[in-house]
């Protein structure tokens, strides 16, 4: 085993620790895991420029998943090993899963992080069938913008009746002239403004070179934005995609506000695409996200012959539901987030030590961002204070309100909120969501059961913007 | 927004406007695509004699570094001007007194968005300091202090 004595020792304390905490879903002491799988975080090498340009060094994960895809199975206990095969810290987040605080992957807030060489063990049962990803939450800026982040599909226990099932990782990358991954982490303009947004977009770890499909047939798409801070608002020429999921929890099949599919860094969406268009013909897909920016992301291209089927099939595009508990949003505990600071800001971090949008001398220095206005930096302090505390089983009614001019996808740990209402109209379609992305300005409520115990993070996926201050904690106990 | 931006324009037409040259400069302001302060300084320049190509970036901070800007004096956006990058928000007087002495120098920066600057509303208080810098390592010196 590629791990110390020790680590298993403290691991082994940890699970015995959590396990006496009745959370759904989670593996019994004792409980043999049914399937154990190894993998580990180094540098590697991918087609970002295409397969006829060299191959860009980065960091990735290997073993036991494949074309940066790890399957899990829904109920299912897993262990995962993970070796740290980089110079740096690291730790696995498992975005979106609902699992016990200790295998939540934040280092110093509920375990610490791995260091170079050594493993760490994950135990945890995924509850909710869906699309997840993963990646670090040490040095997590230089890390996932580097490439460490691989996707995660809960396979359905019974499987969804489709004609393919594919995945999109979405990552961008920031290169030098000469093609490396460009350095200059966490400058000072990026955290105030929009991030380190890269100019190369990747699916699935290389540059997108087209997708073949034969007319008729239905395509599952799980799209899952793996970008340090680039904003994605997809849109499927010739094609009408039906949501299906967001966040890997199932809602209710429409179409995207205005037929475009907004994507924030962390969130996901799976849509349903009939096979609509015409033998022998291409298909943009496009990302006009960013006001004169706007690109073709890649192309779908029907093959000529026959059509797999004269019609799209007339099965159900409503996938089984997940085991969330519904809010009683009657009997909730109302708490707020404000988000604050950023560029053109208005200076609302005056007086907190923090960087005021004007009157600065610099971009140097100091907190960009800040939330309620607390700012917590870097990859968290276990020390601070939770921002708000809830019993355990009580429902949580959180209003997010964004008074910055920037966007941001907001990241709660451990839990799926039922999104209710944006900007004082209900949210419609059952939409459940780890990543709330919020435009400037906007408010929105949200409610969730606080049925899992520990000190759980809640942050800007933006990762710029959470090193910059735009990260708090709230406990469950 | 909208009503925003046109206060905004014409109180800063009423606090710049100038003259308009006959000739007009050329210029590449480079802009993050989300901020919009710096449209209202290539509008400031607009009415003072420079013809300002804006272009929306995701890569400002990539550019600004690679033009030699020192992280510390980043200014908001990035412009290309007469071989020089002039980064934040210079007032135009300042931009022309380089385009005239063309030192040896890569260029200069207001960092900071200070109030009453062009781009940004508010009224001037104490006095700002524009660094010039080089692309040789060497520290920045003052360009000017107004």
């Amino acid at each position: 085993m590629p791990f110390s004595l020790n680590t298993t020792l403290s691991r082994r304390r940890f699970v015995l620790g959590s396990a006496a905490l009745p959370v759904a879903g989670m593996a019994l002491p004792g409980t043999a895991p049914a399937a154990e799988l190894n993998m580990r975080a180094a540098q590697a090498s991918l087609p970002l420029l295409g397969s006829a340009g060299p191959d860009t060094a980065v960091l990735a994960y290997s073993g036991a998943l494949e074309k940066q895809i790890l399957r899990l199975k829904q109920g299912a206990p897993t262990r995962i090993i993970v070796e740290n095969g980089l110079n740096k810290d690291t730790t696995v987040h498992w975005h979106g899963i609902r699992l016990a605080n200790a295998m939540d992957g934040v280092p110093g807030l509920t375990q610490p992080p791995i260091k170079p060489g050594e493993s760490f063990i994950y135990d945890f049962t995924p509850p909710d069938a869906g699309t997840f990803w993963f990646h670090p939450h040490a040095n997590s800026l230089e890390q996932i913008a580097s490439g460490l982040a691989a996707a995660m599909i809960v396979e359905e226990r019974e499987p969804v009746p489709v004609d393919r099932d594919l995945l999109w990782l979405l990552q961008d990358w920031r290169l030098s002239e000469v093609g490396e991954i460009a350095g200059g982490f966490g400058s000072a303009m990026d955290a105030m403004m929009s991030g380190r947004v890269g100019k190369v977009v990747t699916i699935n770890g290389a540059k997108p070179e087209g997708l073949a499909v034969r007319a008729g047939g239905r395509i599952r798409l799980r799209l899952a934005n793996a970008c340090v801070a680039r904003m994605m608002a997809l849109r499927f020429e010739g094609h009408t995609p039906m949501v299906v999921a967001l966040d890997g929890q199932p809602c209710e099949p429409h179409e995207p506000d205005n037929g475009r599919i907004l994507l924030a860094p962390a969130m996901r969406a799976d849509i349903i695409l009939d096979m609509t268009g015409e033998p022998g013909k291409g298909y943009a897909v496009t990302d006009d996200f960013y006001d004169g920016l706007d690109y073709t992301l890649t192309n779908i291209t029907y093959e000529s012959g026959t059509p797999l089927r004269d019609h799209p099939p007339d099965g159900s595009l409503r996938l089984p539901p997940n085991p969330l508990p519904e809010p009683d949003i009657a009997n909730a505990l109302r708490q707020e987030i404000v988000l604050q600071g950023g560029m053109m800001g208005g200076g609302k971090l005056k007086g907190l030590g923090g960087m005021p949008g004007m009157n600065m001398s610099g971009m140097g220095g100091g907190p960009s961002w800040a939330i309620n206005g607390m700012s917590m930096t870097g990859d968290g302090t276990a020390d601070m204070a939770p921002a708000f505390t809830l019993k355990r089983g009580q429902t949580c009614h959180l209003t997010l309100r964004n008074q910055t001019a920037w966007w941001h996808p907001m990241h709660i740990h451990g839990f799926s909120m039922k999104v209710l209402t944006r900007n004082g109209a209900p949210v419609p379609h059952n939409q459940w969501q780890d990543t709330v992305l919020l435009a400037p300005a906007d408010v929105v409520e949200c409610a969730f059961v606080a049925d899992n115990p520990g000190n759980w993070m809640l942050h800007c996926h933006v990762i710029d913007h959470s090193m910059a201050g735009l990260m708090t904690v709230f406990r469950v106990t | 927004m909208k009503i925003n931006r046109r206060t905004a324009l014409a109180t800063l037409a009423m606090a710049f406007t100038k003259p308009a040259f006959a000739a007009t400069i050329e210029a590449v302001l480079y802009k993050n695509p989300q901020c919009s302060c710096c449209e209202v300084y290539a509008a400031y320049l607009g009415e003072n004699g420079f013809t300002v190509d804006v272009k929306s970036v995701n890569d400002l901070s990539q550019i600004s570094a690679d033009a030699g800007v020192p992280p510390e004096l980043q200014g908001c956006h990035t412009m290309m001007v007469g071989g020089y990058a002039v980064d934040g928000l210079v007032p135009v007087d300042i931009v022309k007194k380089l385009l005239a002495e063309k030192p040896a120098i890569a260029g200069i920066t207001l960092p900071g968005m200070p109030a009453g600057a062009p781009g940004m509303g508010g009224a001037k208080t104490g006095s700002w300091v524009i660094s010039a810098f080089t692309m040789d390592g060497q520290p920045p010196t003052v360009f000017a202090t107004i």
